[in-house]
């Protein structure tokens, strides 16, 4: 799922700075799972941006809402009451929800309060790591089921780089080296002749370089 | 919940085995969670809700709710007795004996109850609150049946019945005393509208075994009522032989030792370990020096020249009682004996008197020779007369016959009504499962309180009550052993998103992913709130608490710690540990007056939220006050709330609030007395960072 985290308050009060009535609106999906931006998520951030506005004598107003999903319209429009009474909002979506927002809603100031960080999982509860880029062009039946794009620092096809030591990266020695997995799990799987051939150059055109990507189902449009 | 009628409706969810068990379903649940809070007016109120006589209950009831408790599948079960007696003893008495219930308008009609024990009292306790002119019968000089000529003294002082009764009085119940009821009949002519006959089981029963007749061979309800009428009988150097094994033998024995006798012995039918009577009766029984001889039957009474010599006596197999009432056993061969007495007593169980009932067969009797009922309305054979209590069942317990005294109650109103007093009856209550093995192996097992009692040396020699009730302290820890049975999370299906935290997080194991969301049973959850404070998606809420309950609250501790300018402090203490062995009302005393604290249940119901709403509020210093790490009474709340308070440092430190404003006080028992002491840390570093720059307008 798609992963995020909250931006630091100082940047949210920033952001915040030029209005009154602001509508904290929470996401109840991805950004729930990832503990920064669902209903609880955006109580705690309501009381804390009182809590600032106070101690700067403001008197700014803030309202609370959560829907079930931002990036969908249906679900926007079941709180377009309070969208429209507010001078802003503050999305706790992922990028996703806020443009949603934005484009459901051309008049109104929309800001974004979470940084979408990663496609990924908990590995352990509280511990959210970085799975999958959205490549476009998925190539884990060939690297044993660990995604080289995401998880090697330097995206390499035909890893290890020289920098691999004791199966950690030289980018940073806490992660795991992606390639050293890979060879990790051919090995189990008794495929490692895959790493004897060279992995031929990607097709980058499917990934963010050819341009915002779109998926069309002619089948099932209306 | 101050209405009668509410007890027809009881919820569909299952409850606590506890309240299942009790006859008359008192939410045993509800009066232990308000002790444990410390609330203990509220804890009368709900143990006197379903009980018009909860100071007698609290001393004697046979508690069959403790036999079922879940927490004796932990450890040992929950003290609900004791905790009865405690809420009564906090009671005060000067608003009322029943606050909260109402009373209705005054009806035409008049009801006549024939007998004053807990059934007829029940009864007219609640017809008088329905408004009907109640009249009880009473053959006796004093009202309470049993309990006033039964139970003894050193178990039920009178002064508790008489305070009990009263109130009766007050609601427009007339009582005639020394009135044996002799003809139904006459009543129903005299303009009495319905009947309910509530006679007890009151005459004792003889083996026809030779030389049972004798003046020293005497019957149990019989020497009782003697002694309780204030008769003196000397018992002083006789040797007393009471012959069962049942609860009723267990009070004649402590009685005839208190009258002085040498020695008191019981012989029964029954083995040591199915003896009837209840094991703490044997026990303090044994304490007090009566001797128990199990395995036998009675063959003769020994007599020489009409004297008491003792009983003869063969060993058997007892089995139990067969449908015909013939105990079901192998005598043993050779093995007859004679145990010595001079003074026989048979304890061997009663009977009612029906001699009163109307000649002709109107109102029928049973086979076992006790009034004839529809078990549902407690109606008898003759429309208007309803029957209940030991006179329809045998001897039972008080509870019974209260409960039968609500039942016929419901039925006599709908009766007078013209309904079918069938449909007015509560349908059986629903009861939670057994816990699961897994969530058992993860609860804290915490020490049934010892009863204090009197010293077993001054108490056979007197009839002074020997239970002398909890102390505070105790009663808190008592009530912290209850699991709250059945009151813990609920997740709303529609907010759950199957984030698993609570899967995770549960100390207990039970949450469980079910059809896409999260699903707690309620068989299982121990209310511990983790799962609610942790859920980003708020999709679980508890059944004693809310966050909204908690912000008020916060809202006015904050209010109230704000005082001659000093920093307002507001703290969240545990209730379990935070004042361990502390009476909380000293500790909370002892702080001072700009530190505020709310009590929890285990600090892991304390929300981030929680701790940010306070200070919104204008709280200059926030604390939560738990117990030491592996210490907490679930497990790990106390771990999370240390991880909540790191976390909402953070958020002080961002918002330039500062995070010293902030403390989680992990306190050892000794700490906790000087609650005061651990506070004034805080209070020096918020001193130090000046008032909160958050003013609310
Ligand atoms: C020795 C003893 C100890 C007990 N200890 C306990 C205990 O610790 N805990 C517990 O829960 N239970 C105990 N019980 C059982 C309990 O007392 C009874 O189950 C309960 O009192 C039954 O209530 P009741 O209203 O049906 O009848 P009772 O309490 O027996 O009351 C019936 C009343 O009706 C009166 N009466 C009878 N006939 C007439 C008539 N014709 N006209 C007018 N009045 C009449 C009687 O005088 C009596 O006062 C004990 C019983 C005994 C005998
Ligand atoms: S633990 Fe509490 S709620 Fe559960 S059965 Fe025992 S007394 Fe009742
Ligand atoms: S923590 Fe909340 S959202 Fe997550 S599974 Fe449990 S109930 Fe559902
Ligand atoms: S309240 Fe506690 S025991 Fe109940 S499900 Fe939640 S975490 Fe588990």
């Amino acid at each position: 799922m798609i992963k995020a985290q909250q931006k630091p308050i100082a940047e949210i009060k920033a952001l915040i700075a030029p209005y009154h009535r602001i509508l904290i609106l929470g996401c109840g999906t991805c950004v729930t799972i990832s503990f920064a931006g669902g209903e609880k998520e955006v109580g705690l951030l309501a009381s804390s941006l009182r809590i600032a506005s106070a101690m700067e004598g403001q008197d700014k107003i803030f309202a609370e809402a959560t829907v079930q999903r931002q990036c969908e319209w249906e679900f926007i429009d079941a709180v377009a009451e309070q969208i429209q009474q507010a001078d802003a909002v503050l999305s706790l979506a992922c990028g996703i929800g806020v443009q949603a927002l934005a484009e459901r809603y051309p008049d109104k100031v929309v800001l974004p309060g979470v940084n979408t960080t990663f496609l990924g999982m908990a590995v352990e509860h509280g511990v959210l790591v970085e799975r999958c880029r959205a490549c476009g062009d998925c190539i884990l039946g060939l690297t044993g089921g660990v995604c080289p794009i995401a998880r090697c620092a330097k995206n390499l096809l035909n890893g290890p780089c020289g920098g691999s030591q004791n199966g950690k990266c030289e980018v940073n020695p806490e992660l795991d080296c992606a390639w050293q997995l890979i060879y990790d799990r051919l090995a189990r799987l008794g495929q490692l002749d895959r790493l004897a051939a060279l992995m031929p150059y990607k097709d980058w055109s499917k990934d963010y370089d050819g341009g915002p990507r779109k998926i069309v189902r002619e089948d099932l449009r209306l | 919940m101050s209405n009668l009628s509410d007890r027809s409706t009881l919820p569909a969810e299952p409850l606590p085995p506890c309240q299942v068990a009790c006859p008359a379903h008192t939410d045993v649940r509800g009066y232990i969670h308000a002790i444990a809070r410390g609330d203990f007016e509220e804890a009368y109120r709900i143990a006197r809700e379903p009980n018009p006589l909860p100071y007698i209950c609290g001393k004697v009831c046979a508690h069959p709710c403790e036999t079922e408790c879940r927490r004796g599948d932990v450890d040992e079960p929950v003290a609900i007795c004791a905790l009865k007696r405690f809420a009564t003893e906090q009671h005060d008495l000067s608003k009322g004996h029943a606050p909260g219930l109402t009373v209705a308008e005054p009806k035409e009609e008049k009801v006549a109850i024939v007998g004053s024990g807990p059934g007829g009292l029940t009864a007219a306790h609640d017809l008088a609150r329905m408004g009907y002119k109640v009249t009880v019968f009473e053959a006796y000089p004093k009202v309470g049946g049993m309990m006033q000529y039964g139970i003894p003294l050193y178990r039920l002082p009178r002064e508790t019945i008489d305070l009990e009764t009263a109130p009766l009085k007050d609601l427009g119940v007339e009582f005639v005393t020394n009135q044996r009821v002799t003809d139904v009949d006459a009543l129903l002519a005299d303009g009495y509208k319905a009947v309910f006959l509530a006679v007890g089981s009151h005459v004792g029963r003889k083996l026809r075994i030779p030389n049972a007749d004798l003046p020293d061979v005497w019957l149990n309800t019989e020497f009782l009522r003697r002694v309780a009428l204030g008769e003196k009988i000397d018992l002083r150097g006789r040797h007393v032989l009471v012959l069962g094994g049942g609860n009723v033998a267990i009070d004649v024995a402590r009685t005839a030792l208190r009258l002085g006798a040498a020695e008191v012995s019981m012989t029964c039918l029954e083995s040591c370990t199915t003896q009837p009577a209840h094991p703490w009766e044997i026990k303090e029984a044994v304490e007090e020096g009566v001797q128990m001889f199990h395995d036998r039957t009675f063959k003769e009474i020994v007599a020489e020249n009409g004297k008491v010599k003792g009983v003869r006596c063969v060993k058997v197999n007892f089995r139990g009682f067969l449908p015909t009432g013939a105990p079901d056993m192998d005598e043993f061969p050779e093995t007859e004996h004679v145990l010595p007495a001079d003074l026989v007593i048979f304890a061997i169980g009663q009977g009612p008197d029906l001699s009163f009932l109307p000649q002709d067969g109107s109102i029928a009797q049973t086979p076992r020779r006790t009034i004839q009922v529809n078990p549902v309305t407690l109606a008898t054979t003759k429309p208007g007369v309803f029957a209940g209590g030991d006179a329809v069942t045998g001897v039972g317990f008080i509870i019974d016959a209260i409960a039968a005294g609500h039942r016929a109650a419901r039925s006599i109103d709908a009766y007078l009504r013209g309904l079918d007093p069938a449909s007015v009856q509560p349908p059986e209550p629903q009861k939670l499962n057994d816990l699961q093995q897994k969530t058992i192996s993860h609860i804290r097992h915490l020490k049934r309180e010892e009863m204090p009692m009197l010293d077993v040396n001054q108490r056979k020699f007197t009839f002074d009550e020997v239970y002398l009730g909890y102390t505070e302290a105790q009663a808190i820890r008592a009530a912290h052993r209850c699991l709250t049975c059945g009151a813990g999370a609920r997740v709303e299906e529609t907010k759950c998103i199957a984030c698993l935290t609570c899967v995770r997080v549960c100390p207990y194991e039970v949450p469980l992913l079910a059809r896409g969301t999260a699903n707690v049973p309620v068989d299982q959850c121990q209310a511990c709130g983790i799962c609610a404070t942790e859920c980003p998606a708020k999709a679980i809420s508890m059944k004693l608490y809310s966050d909204e309950d908690m912000i008020k609250q916060i809202r006015d501790a904050v209010r109230k710690a704000k005082y001659n300018g000093e920093p307002a402090i507001v703290g969240f203490a545990c209730r379990y540990c935070a004042y361990a062995g502390e009476d909380a009302n000293v500790v909370k005393a002892s702080l001072p007056a700009n530190v505020q604290t709310i009590d929890v249940l285990c600090t892991g119901k304390v929300d981030a939220l929680y701790l940010l709403k306070a200070f919104e509020f204008g709280a200059d210093g926030v604390f939560v006050a738990g117990c030491l790490e592996g210490e907490c009474h679930n497990d790990k709340g106390n771990v999370h709330a240390a991880k909540r308070v790191a976390y909402v440092k953070g958020l002080l430190d961002e918002l330039a609030l500062g995070n010293a404003r902030l403390e989680m006080f992990h306190m050892s028992p000794d700490q906790c007395a000087n609650m005061a002491e651990v506070v004034s840390t805080l209070i020096t570093k918020v001193k130090e960072l000046g008032p909160s720059p958050v003013r609310r307008s």
